[in-house]
């Protein structure tokens, strides 16, 4: 995937396999390709959605990023350095950089330190000293991501959901980042809530000019808040292209499929067109999706596809795609 | 509507409190409702509305105390529910109104195959032979799409996905053929596309068993896609009720319209989001008058002392605000 600009992210053929533990012995009998060849690009500013069912590896994208997990292939490139490498102290400046927002804010905060302790963390690791400046830091903090000053000496229980996160999201802040990856940051929200946080996040990222990788099922915020998409299955990116691309001209067939399953609140009465699933074998060699593909022929059954480009920034991982009228707003694309 | 016949259960004026070392929590605070034969009830509402509550009060199934039923009737066919001897309750409960839970790996016994699972639930309420049940839980988990029945049988929970535990569900649910399923968030824990599926299978059984659901969801897109009629919940009670369409096109409670206008779409991409301030009420500490209040951009002075009664704007459509409705109107005169 060519660009002009450099991301502030990129990674390349990350891979993460995790064995597989079987019987009284626990020998290793086989691995789990959680991550198999990711590609992604997160331009400075920008908002990238990685959406897919649960289980397909995106978690797990995320935590290679953080470096919370050691990938076991591939390459993660922030502003042009390859972090993979470097040991623990060279990447803490790094670290700085990107943070993360988790999906519960129930279990992501520390029930026995008061939000100012939370954040304060994060405020000396940014280099603030003097108790004043850190409190100040703290007070602007809280001010930002819209709770009142006064919550500081409180603890998390004596808040709602949404201000818990809300708390998280100023904790990542602490240290300035460029970069914060949201895995799920409002799925565990109620309804009312979610569209304050949506706001807040889109607020914070005209404000302080983050990019963030936002990784949900949720097509509909998907829609609405990324610039870029990727689709991933079974641990690898299936469709890559701006957000529009995707929504008005999905190519691969499971995207496909994904947008079919989304019932709208503009379709009274709406009959899901979904079976019951395929019941083949997975392709031992062949594409990933095979499978479950209504299209799937000897083609896939024999080579995983390739990224193929489909159009513009469009890129799609399937036999077909070249056939399958894609992108079709976008007809200078595709040569 | 001349349906009265047709009612198969009514809640009246529920109200369920829990107490404890606090203050009181009103989690059910004068719900009405009622669902036909063969009617698609969906109840819409956020954490702590007391949806949940409802249904558990419904079933018999709430510990009291810490909970009290303090006031209300629910009558099933004609029979008052909260009056039924703990027997006849039991002998009820999953013979003509079943449950479906939200997270069906902890609905599930762990240690048991489902074929013996799902025996069990027709067992407790007939007498027929071993050959009988095997018979009938094969066909029960082809009705609920799964493949190849007869191999099933022995599989345990773990050894299924989430999608297929959900269908062993409902095949459990379905067992006694009910008149009522009660489906309690039953996909929220599922992926889109099995949630689909689900959807779709629930349609189709409701068809084919002609038994009436109600299902508690907090997705409106989800409720558009499956209810007949659907109830608006807000802090304890009903706000606004209609069938579907008057729901999603003509909402007159400014919490439903603030609920749709909230949702991200592709079609409100690069403009800001509506959002509602502030947050749900806690249930012991709910404001004064209309519980909406302190987040409504309608609100009036007397909507602060007085929780207004349900209006009735036709065909069936009831809510309980007059305000947006009446500024609605004053904004068309002056367009006009």
């Amino acid at each position: 995937m060519i660009s002009k600009v450099t991301p502030l992210l990129r990674v390349e053929a990350l891979k993460k396999y995790f064995p597989v533990r079987r019987g009284f012995l626990q020998q290793v009998g086989g691995c789990v390709r959680a991550v198999d060849g990711v590609d992604l690009e997160i331009q400075p500013k920008q908002t990238l959605g990685l959406v897919g069912e649960s289980g397909c590896g995106k978690s797990t994208v995320a935590r290679l990023i953080m470096r919370l997990l050691t990938p076991d292939g591939g390459t993660v490139r922030f502003d042009g350095r390859e972090i993979t490498v470097l040991n623990e102290r060279a990447f803490k400046p790094l670290r700085k950089q990107i943070q993360m927002i988790f999906q519960d804010p129930y279990s992501s905060l520390n029930p026995r330190m008061t939000v100012a302790q939370t954040i304060s963390d994060g405020v000396r690791m940014a280099g603030i000293k003097g108790k004043s400046d850190q409190r100040k830091r703290i007070r602007q903090l809280l001010e930002m991501v819209g709770m009142p000053v006064a919550s500081a000496g409180r603890y998390p229980h004596e808040f709602s959901g949404g201000q818990r996160q809300r708390v998280g999201i100023a904790r990542a802040l602490s240290v300035s980042p460029q970069l914060i990856l949201c895995d799920e940051p409002i799925s565990a929200l109620d309804v009312s809530i979610q569209a304050q946080i949506i706001n807040l996040l889109k607020d914070l990222q005209a404000e302080l000019g983050l990019s963030y990788l936002f990784i949900s099922h949720d097509l509909n915020v998907v829609s609405y808040i990324c610039d870029h998409v990727c689709v991933m299955y079974r641990g690898r990116i299936v469709e890559s292209a701006p957000a529009s691309d995707l929504f008005d001209h999905p190519c691969h067939p499971y995207t496909l499929r994904l947008l079919a399953a989304v019932p709208e609140t503009t379709e009274v009465g709406w009959s899901p067109q979904v079976g019951a699933g395929s019941q083949r074998a997975p392709l031992p060699d062949g594409c990933a999706f095979g499978d479950q593909c209504p299209d799937c022929h000897d083609d896939c059954v024999i080579e995983p596809p390739a990224m193929v480009r489909v159009g513009g920034q469009h890129y799609v991982r399937c036999w077909n795609a070249t056939r399958r009228q894609c992108s079709a707003a976008d007809p200078e694309g595709r040569h | 509507m001349g349906r009265s016949n047709d009612i198969l259960l009514a809640v009246e004026n529920l109200k369920v409190h829990f107490t404890g070392d606090g203050p009181v929590a009103r989690a059910v605070d004068g719900m009405d409702f009622q669902i036909h034969r063969r009617e698609t009830v969906c109840i819409v509402g956020e954490s702590g509305c007391g949806k949940t509550v409802t249904a558990l009060a419904i079933l018999g199934l709430l510990k009291q105390p810490p909970a009290i039923i303090a006031d209300g009737r629910i009558t099933f066919d004609g029979r008052s529910l909260l009056d039924m001897p703990a027997a006849e309750l039991r002998a009820l409960r999953g013979k003509r109104i079943a449950m479906v839970f939200q997270e069906p790996m902890t609905s599930l016994n762990p240690v048991f195959p489902i074929g013996d699972q799902i025996g069990e639930a027709v067992l407790a309420h007939e007498r027929v032979s071993e050959v009988a049940v095997r018979r009938r839980v094969n066909q029960l988990l082809d009705d609920v799409g799964i493949v190849d029945p007869q191999r099933r049988l022995g599989d345990y929970p773990h050894q299924l996905s989430g999608g297929q535990r959900q269908r062993v569900m409902i095949a459990m649910a379905l067992a006694c053929e009910p008149d009522l399923i009660i489906a309690d968030e039953p996909t929220t824990a599922l992926d889109v596309t099995v949630q689909a599926q689900i959807l779709g299978l629930l349609k189709k059984l409701k068809q084919e068993k002609n038994m009436a659901i109600q299902y508690i969801t907090h997705d409106l897109g989800v409720v558009a896609a499956i209810a007949d009629q659907v109830y608006v919940m807000y802090a304890g009670v009903v706000v606004e009720q209609g069938t579907t369409g008057i729901i999603f096109g003509n909402a007159r409670h400014p919490y439903t319209v603030a609920l749709l206008n909230a949702l991200p779409t592709k079609k409100k991409r690069g403009r800001r989001l509506y959002s509602i301030p502030g947050s749900v009420p806690h249930p012991a500490y709910r404001p004064m008058g209309c519980p909406f209040h302190p987040r409504c951009e309608y609100c009036e002075p007397s909507c602060q002392n007085a929780f207004p009664a349900l209006c009735d704007y036709g065909k069936g459509h009831h809510a309980r605000c007059p305000i947006l409705f009446a500024a609605r109107g004053r904004a068309e005169e002056t367009r006009a």
